[in-house]
């Protein structure tokens, strides 16, 4: 298996003087994120997110399971993630290594611990049919910040998805297709996002935010927060690392807080734009004549 | 299964009895193995761990998928936690994510602490066993393990303590006056928000903070100064503990007592 390859000497020298003087080697201010793009597919449930170089897509699907004897009036929901040779040769196929394991678990936290999406909502008949929602994770390349850039593209991708309608007469369970019926999102509590700050230098006093690879590669310590644009804390993971001084968490998590508000504004705006552009004007639409020819 | 803590407010006492800003009793013995290079038993309450350390030794054949370290000792750490260990018997596979998280805080929060570039090639191994289990899991586990490291003599800046703080209501009452709780239980966390701290020997710089659970941002302020209050409590108990082993060992004749040692060793 080849090893990742460490930034030299020299690079190392560069990255953490430049820092000390006040740069960054892209030329962003300590404080100034990477320029993201967030693009829904032609099919629901799917998000592509760019945060510069990083790049993550999210597909998520819906079939009807059987719910855990345990839990039978939830329905299950799964984000499964994967991070492939593609991204870089030391990636193993099915041996998933430290990071995926945290950023799986980094999320499960988020996103399904926090409750963001309501469980019980995709319980069809309790005990015997529920909804399975599935989140598939593809890292397809990384350049740095890839928990913020993967629960940004999970949180958009689950509240682009429409499942299938479905109606229960007595017991009998109907699922409808997309011509039937116009297709349901799921039932939504509230969107938290990731926001993962770094810190260098001796004492960690240099606080960068969306940091690529090869600044997260000298980093001394970082720190992840996951809050909604309520100011609610899903979690804080800070794994080890440079100890920092108690005052910093507290500047960072008003940091997040900001972050997390400008994210969910923009997650909006980009489901407003993409419902407008499947919105050919209703059904009146689908009836008349005219055409393209 | 949720617990009705709405009486807190009644007494201001926990259902254990306990002040907002008391720890439980805390119980720790050092070198209780004789067989191993450094080893402790901590209990936090309930909670009950043991540690052993081995090395820094040569380094052994590497393992798939471990990153190889040539200018500094490797740490590995093996949490295993007793089928016996809660009220319910789960039995935990290998590839237990939590587990694997929490082995990785561990070895990274070590990472930065020891001076391992004085080890190159070698490798310190860490088992932690989880006897009992009763909330503040990964701060005993972080307190045993730098008890266990003490007593393998491994050269490291301080000592790392940790413990557990939460918040009296739960995440979705916003009201004010919610009292921070120090140290909670297993019982507490399962109902209330918390989150771990460990903190650098007395200074109150934070090595590690986990937060699971979903808090208003403006109790976290709140939280950590009672943790990081609780954690220099925690650090004067290891301290405590550490020195009277040291001076058992000195009236046991098991070491000279030499003139280098500045330390009084009170009795």
């Amino acid at each position: 298996m080849p090893r990742e390859a460490e930034p030299s000497l020299s690079e190392r020298t560069f990255v953490t003087q430049a820092l000390e003087e006040g740069l960054r080697v892209d030329g962003r201010k300590f404080d100034q994120f990477r320029s993201l793009e967030l693009t829904f597919g032609d099919e629901y449930g799917v998000a592509e997110v760019k945060f510069g170089k990083t790049r993550v897509l999210a597909k998520v699907s819906a079939e009807v399971t059987v719910p855990y004897t345990d839990r039978p009036f939830d329905g299950v929901f799964t984000i499964t993630s994967e991070l492939s040779p593609m991204i870089a040769p030391s990636y193993e196929v099915n041996r998933p290594s430290m990071e995926e394991v945290l950023l799986s678990r980094l999320l499960e936290k988020t996103i399904r611990r926090s409750g963001a999406l309501d469980t019980e909502s995709l319980c069809l008949i309790a005990g015997q049919k529920c909804w399975s929602i599935r989140v598939d994770l593809h890292v397809l390349t990384h350049d740095g910040n890839l928990t913020d850039c993967a629960c940004l593209a999970v949180v958009a991708a689950l509240r682009h998805f429409r499942k299938p309608d479905s109606s229960i007469e007595g017991e009998t369970l109907t699922i409808y297709t997309s011509a039937e019926r116009e297709p349901v999102p799921l039932s939504w509590l509230h969107s938290p996002f990731c926001v993962t700050f770094s810190f260098f230098g001796e004492e960690g006093e240099q606080i960068l935010v969306d940091t690529t690879w090869l600044e997260e590669q000298l980093r001394v310590s970082t720190c992840t927060y996951s809050i909604n644009k309520h100011g609610e804390l899903c979690q804080i993971a800070k794994f080890g690392g440079a100890a920092l001084d108690a005052p910093l968490f507290i500047q960072c998590a008003t940091g997040a807080l900001n972050r997390s508000k400008e994210l969910t504004d923009l997650v909006e705006r980009k489901l407003a734009d993409d419902a407008k552009r499947r919105d050919k004007g209703g059904f009146m639409a689908e009836l008349t004549a005219e055409n393209d020819r | 299964m949720p617990l009705d803590t709405s009486t807190y407010s009644l007494a201001l006492l926990r259902v254990d009895g306990r002040r907002w800003n008391e720890l439980r009793r805390l119980h720790a013995q050092i070198r209780t193995q004789d067989a191993a290079d450094g080893s402790s038993y901590l209990e936090m309450g309930h909670t009950k761990v043991m540690c052993i350390v081995t090395g820094p030794s040569e380094q052994q054949q590497q393992r798939r998928g471990q990153t190889s370290q040539r200018d500094a000792a490797a740490i590995n750490v093996n949490v295993v936690i007793a089928g016996f260990s809660s009220v319910d018997r789960k039995k935990s596979g290998r590839n237990d994510k939590r587990i694997q998280e929490i082995e990785v805080t561990i070895a990274n929060a070590l990472a930065s602490n020891l001076h391992t570039h004085l080890f190159p090639h070698s490798s310190i191994t860490i088992s932690l066993h989880v006897l009992s289990q009763d909330g503040s899991l990964l701060a005993a586990l972080l307190n045993a393990t730098t008890l266990a490291l003490i007593d393998a003599g491994i050269p490291m800046t301080d000592y790392i303590a940790a413990c557990t703080a939460g918040s009296t209501s739960t995440y979705a009452a916003g009201d004010d006056s919610a009292d921070p709780l120090l140290d909670l239980n297993n019982q507490e966390e399962q109902e209330l928000p918390f989150l771990t701290v460990a903190t650098l020997g007395d200074s109150d710089r934070i090595a590690v903070l986990v937060c699971e659970s979903r808090v208003q941002v403006t109790r976290l302020e709140g939280m950590l100064v009672v943790g990081v209050d609780g954690c220099k409590q925690v650090k004067q108990f290891l301290d405590q503990v550490v020195r009277e082993k040291g001076a058992e060992m000195v009236r046991e004749g098991a070491v000279e007592k030499s003139d280098a040692m500045g330390m009084v060793l009170d009795e």
